[in-house]
Parts: structure tokens; sequence; C-alpha cells
């Protein structure tokens, strides 16, 4: 089958036309030859009975009532009628001019029932006949002739008649079926073309108008009015697709500028670092500086890297995740150890109020990174002095974990958009370079990925707390 | 130059901030610095600096803003932006709002510095329209040159090279200076060019019977200007 609707709905149309033609000419051809024929016989039969009905006998002399010499119908001419009677004995009785010396198909059959049949007339022409059997009238003559002994006798009549005309009259409307079916599947077929072309017309106009669409030109719509109903959804749902394609691109081209500047930055310092070191020739603790000061700009650029890495591999679900029985208490202290030193020299405290014993099945590396990311986000924002402290719950099988920091200056609007990527809470991006705003952005996916979810609380005073649930 | 230029830097990212300073520190530059942007807008606006260096995403107050509000309240000192953002559009309206120079981080400090230098002179023959030394007449806007009333043509990089040498006249600026910091010459694949345009320099300026204009200081450069 082709791939082409307009093929398809075209061979659909003129193959349907074809099919209901070809049924109606059968049946118009199959009812007007059985009326003709019914007709015919109907014919032959009463020219047959009244032909029986004026046959006598007269003791066992066969008398006609007829002059079949006579009549005209019998008599040798174009289209004639035949007929031929005979004994029972198989002698002929009378056989009309228009046969000559031929014989009509002599039948057998049971009086009652006339029995029709066609046949081949000496010439080869068709025709058709009727016969039966019947019992003479006896003749009635004063009884004096009358032989009480005379049997009846049984005669055979077959009555028949050329169907040349009929025939050629089926023949003729054969064929006036034919080229008249002929004629319609042409003509359905240029108006089929016709028709399927100014049908198919909008979705032509709708493939130019797609094809018109550039991946860096997303803000277009499909506009072409007057599309039929059908079609109409087609338009809807592109357009809707469209605009989501846009937003994704958009939020990819953001994406992809975020990370440009934040890549760019630290190695705009690292450039001017060594370059502005290399400028000259210098001493050995300078050069100890500069160097460390390398350092620390890659170890910055490798950690936000990694964050990077790890959420496009979760945004991909590349992620393979395994439950270990993890002691919550133990984890916090030894994510903890690498920010104490900070908070400490801020006069920061941390409390740990995670009972010793309590474990959780997770998969300990994800979980690890989460609380790292947390409690480091922790130790930024707390003000001089502030306090940290994280909690955790389990019920109906599941792990609430709650970390808190006092000093948070953030309003509720801003709190929602602490898990966007690339988001800080200080719209300057102070610490370009150090933080990027990725670490709670990998920290709800993260979470969710592990199944669990994660919200953001502010209270009064500053209190900022990240709640996460964990399946247990 | 005569005097020491004065630039402000005004960067938030403490790698870059530090190698900036130290960088044009050791260039010969007076230089301050600041990682705030309300703070640098108060730099900006309490002292006449020569050049400021911004970038753009910085605490409390945005560059964009620093420039609007530098040129709102008429300050004429010269721009250069410095930001990671590299869009026609981000380009565009930096410099509509009044910079004067655009640089892409990551950067180049020897382009950084070749810029900076552009603008000060831009900055120097807008406060000194032109340069006189004995007969020796140099106008900076319109790139001419007078010994006495004769007017002396020079090539771009014979004026280039006169440019510098009176911009900091007076002072002993060496071979390796002029190479590097004149433009025309950092494509040279080595400092004795700067030997040769020199020689051209002179048959062009000096007159005989009259002092020498250019003196060689043997092992260290040259000096623009009579001797005192």
């Amino acid at each position: 089958m082709t791939h082409s609707l307009r093929a398809r709905l075209l061979v659909g149309i003129v193959g349907g036309m074809i099919l209901l033609l070809t049924i109606f000419s059968l049946i118009i051809y199959t009812l007007t030859h059985r009326a003709l024929i019914s007709q015919l016989d109907s014919s032959l039969l009463s020219t047959a009975r009244m032909l029986a009905a004026s046959v006598e006998q007269d003791n066992n002399e066969i008398e006609l009532g007829f002059e079949v010499q006579a009549m005209p119908e019998f008599q040798k001419a174009e289209h004639p009628t035949y007929c031929q009677l005979w004994r029972q004995d198989g002698t002929v009785v009378v056989r009309s001019p228009s046969l000559g010396a031929d014989d009509l198909l002599h039948f057998e059959g049971s009086s009652a029932e006339p029995v029709f049949q066609k046949f081949k007339i000496k010439n080869g022409r068709p025709g058709r006949a009727v016969g039966f059997k019947f019992n003479p009238k006896i003749a009635e003559n004063d009884g004096q002739n009358y032989q009480p002994q005379t049997t009846v006798q049984v005669l055979t009549l077959v009555v028949a008649r050329d169907v040349g005309d009929l025939q050629h009259n089926l023949q003729l409307l054969r064929w006036l079926l034919l080229i008249a079916s002929a004629g319609t599947v042409t003509l359905s077929f240029f108006v089929a073309t016709f028709v399927v072309r100014q049908g198919l017309n909008p979705l032509n106009s709708l493939a130019s108008e797609i094809s018109a669409i550039k991946e860096n030109n997303l803000t277009v719509r499909i506009v072409t009015a007057s599309l039929p109903a059908e079609i109409l959804p087609i338009k809807i749902r592109l357009n809707e697709l469209l605009s989501r394609l846009e937003c994704s691109f958009n939020r990819e081209r953001r994406f992809t500028a975020d990370v440009a500047h934040e890549l760019r930055t630290p190695l705009a310092g690292l450039r001017s670092t060594i370059e502005v070191t290399l400028a000259r020739t210098r001493e050995a603790d300078e050069y100890q500086a500069a160097l460390s000061d390398c350092l620390t700009i890659t170890e910055n650029m490798q950690t936000m890297i990694n964050n990077l890495l790890t959420l496009a591999r979760i945004d991909a679900n590349q992620m393979t995740f395994r439950c270990d029985q993890i002691r919550l208490a133990k984890l916090v202290n030894s994510s903890w150890h690498t920010f104490s030193h900070k908070a400490l020299e801020r006069g920061i405290t941390f409390d740990n109020r995670i009972p010793a014993e309590m474990t959780c099945n997770s998969d300990s590396d994800s979980l690890s990174i989460v609380l790292s990311n947390l409690l480091a986000n922790a130790a930024e924002y707390t003000n001089q002095d502030g306090q940290i402290w994280i909690e955790a719950h389990q019920a109906n099988n599941r792990t609430e974990i709650a970390v808190a920091n006092t000093g948070c200056r953030l309003t509720n609007d801003q709190g929602s958009h602490v898990f966007d990527r690339f988001w800080r809470g200080d719209s300057s991006r102070t610490d370009t370079g150090i933080h990027c705003g990725l670490g709670l952005a990998l920290v709800e996916r993260l979470v969710r990925a592990l199944g669990g979810s994660i919200t953001v609380e502010l209270q009064n005073g500053g209190i900022f707390i990240i709640r996460l649930v964990l399946p247990a | 130059m005569g005097i020491q230029m004065r630039l402000l830097v005004i960067e938030d990212y403490r790698p870059l901030q530090q190698s900036l300073t130290k960088g044009l520190r050791e260039a010969g530059f007076a230089v301050d610095t600041t990682g705030d942007g309300q703070e640098g807008l108060w730099y900006a606006m309490s002292n006449d600096y020569d050049v400021i260096i911004l970038d753009l995403m910085l605490p409390r107050l945005d560059g964009l803003s620093i420039l609007k509000q530098l040129r709102a309240r008429g300050r004429q000192s010269h721009v250069l932006v410095l930001t990671a953002k590299d869009t026609l559009e981000d380009r565009v309206t930096g410099l509509d709002l009044g910079a004067d120079d655009y640089l892409v981080k990551p950067f180049e400090f020897k382009e950084l510095l070749a810029r900076v230098r552009a603008l000060l002179r831009r900055s120097y023959r807008e406060k000194n329209p032109s340069i006189k030394l004995q007969d020796l007449q140099i106008d900076l806007t319109t790139q001419r040159v007078w010994r006495g009333r004769e007017e002396i043509q020079l090539t771009p990089r014979e004026y280039a090279l006169l440019e510098y040498l009176a911009m900091r006249s007076g002072q002993t600026v060496s071979r390796t200076d002029i190479w590097e910091h004149v433009y025309e010459f950092n494509s040279s694949a080595s400092s004795n060019v700067v030997d040769v345009y020199i020689g051209y320099l002179r048959r062009k300026i000096e007159r005989s019977g009259k002092p020498p204009l250019i003196r060689t200081v043997r092992g260290r450069g040259y000096i623009l200007g009579a001797q005192s």
C-alpha cells in the first residue's frame, strides 16, 4: 500500500465505486434477465396450453382443432415459433412448418408440470422450449362410433421459440451497463482527484508552515487560519509542543550561559594569577602563594564540575543506587568534619541531635553528598556566632531529617528558589567561583532520585530549615 | 608618563581582583581595589580615576548600575568592562551605558594592559591635547608633529614611538618597555626593531646645531627631552 494519503483516498474511492457499480450492474442484469425469461416462458406456456386444449381424440385418431400449417407464427420466418406433437409411441402427430423436416427435442416428464428448457435450433441459434404431456379430450360423436375399449392416449407437446432477439437485447444491456460503469468510474476518478487535492490543501499549507520553523527560531507559531476541524487539533498540539520546546530551549540556553559564566570567572582568575606571576622573576614564597591560590581555584572548579556532572547523570537516569544500612549520626559527623574548622572560627555551634543508634536504608554515597551540601550551605550562611542543628525522626517506614541554621536573610519568595540551579540568595553572586548555586539543586535532585522529598521552611528569627523525607 | 596614572579595579572574585591589582601595580599604575559595588561607586565618585576596570556582577550594586550612575553624575573616567557574559546584547548594553571598552573573561593579562594603556592615552590626550618639548610640538588629537614651524611626516609606528616617549618624557624608557607597551611594536619578533625605529625617528626630528631630543642611556634605554 502506498504511503501517500492522496493515493490511498483515491484508491479507496475509485475501488469502492468499481465494487458498487459491479454489484448494482449484476443485480440489474439478473433481474432484467429473469423478467424477460419469465415473460417469454409464460407466453410459450399459454401458446402450448391453447394448442393442447384444441387436441381431441376420436377413437384412436388424434384430431387437431387448429390448423398448424395455417397459423402465421408457425410459418417459416425470421424468428418463428416451433411446435411438435408426439404420440406415446414416439410417432409424430404434427410438426409446425417452421421446423421443416427437423425435430424438436422430445421432452420426457410428468404430465402435470411443464418443463422449460434451453436448446439450440438447427441453425445454432439459441431457443427456449416448453414441453409437457397431456391427455387429449375425447371427441363426442353422439355415441355412435363410441368404442368403450378405446384408451385415452398420452401426447407430448413441445412449443419452442427463437430467443435470439432476447439474447441480443440482454447483450445490449450488458454493454450498456459496462460502458456506463466504466464512464462513471473514470469520471469519479477525476472528481475524486480534484476533491482529494482540495481536501488535502490545508495539510500542505500546514506542512509548509511547519517546515519554515527552524530550531533557532522557536518563537513562531502555526497561524494558518480556517483549518478544518480534523486538522485543527494537530495545529493546537503542534503549537503546544513548540511552546514546550521553546521553554526547554530557553532553560537550556540559560543553563549553558550560567555554566559559561561560572566557569569563565574562575578561569579568568586562574589565568591572570598565572600570567601576572610569570611576568617577572619572583621570590619562592610569591610563587608558592600564587600556586596555592591556583590550587584553591582549581579545587572549586572541580567541585562545580563534579556537581554539574552528577546533576547531568541524575537527569539522564544514569545513577545507580545501592541500599546500605546507614548510621545517620555517624554519617552526619563525618560530613560536618570538613566544615567544622571554619565554622569554629566564626563561632558557630553545631548540634547533631540524631540518636546514635538510628539507622536508615539508603545509598550511602548519595546521602553523604546530600548531607555535605546541606551542611556546607548551612555553614556558609549562618551568622557569626550562630547555630546549626540537625534532627531526625522515624515513623511509618520513613525517615525525616531536618537541617536548620540561624542567620537566614532570605524572604519567603526567595526561599522557593533555593533549589534552582545557579540561584543564589545574594543576586550579586558574591562568592563566584566558590558557591555557584548548584549545591542545593543537586541535593534536591538526589533526594528525589532516592525516592524522597525535600522542603524549605523559613521561621521567624532568621531560622532556615531544610527537611528531607526519605524512605527508611 | 609624567604623572602616575590612577586606576580603580571593581571586581568581586578575589583571585582575579588580587592578580589584577598586583599586575597593574607592577605595570606602574596606582591601583585602588574593591569587591563591592556600592563601595566601588563611592570610590569612583570621590576620586578622579583615569581608568576604571569594572566587573558587571557585583554584590550590592551591579556594574551596569555603577556605570549609569557615574555617567549620570558626569564622571568622565574611562571604563573598561570585564564580564563573563559574551552575548551581543550584553556588549551593546554595556557600551550604550557609556563603557569605553569591553573584555570577556577569561582574557590575556597583556591584552588587558594594552587596552588600559589605550584608554590612558585617550585620557591623557583629553587632558593634554598637545605636548611641547623645546620647539618640538606633538598634537595628540590630530597626531601631527612639528619641529619649529616645519611639520614632520611620520609613519604610524614612528608616531606611536614618539608619542610613548613623549608621554614618559624625562624618564628612562627601556627597549623592552617600548616593545611591550607600544601596540605597533607588539607583533615584532624582537625588541631590536625598536633601535631601528629610534634611528628613523632621530633622522626625522633631530636638527643639527640643536641639542638632541632623544638621548641614549647606555644599557638602560632612551630618554626624550633635552638635558636640562
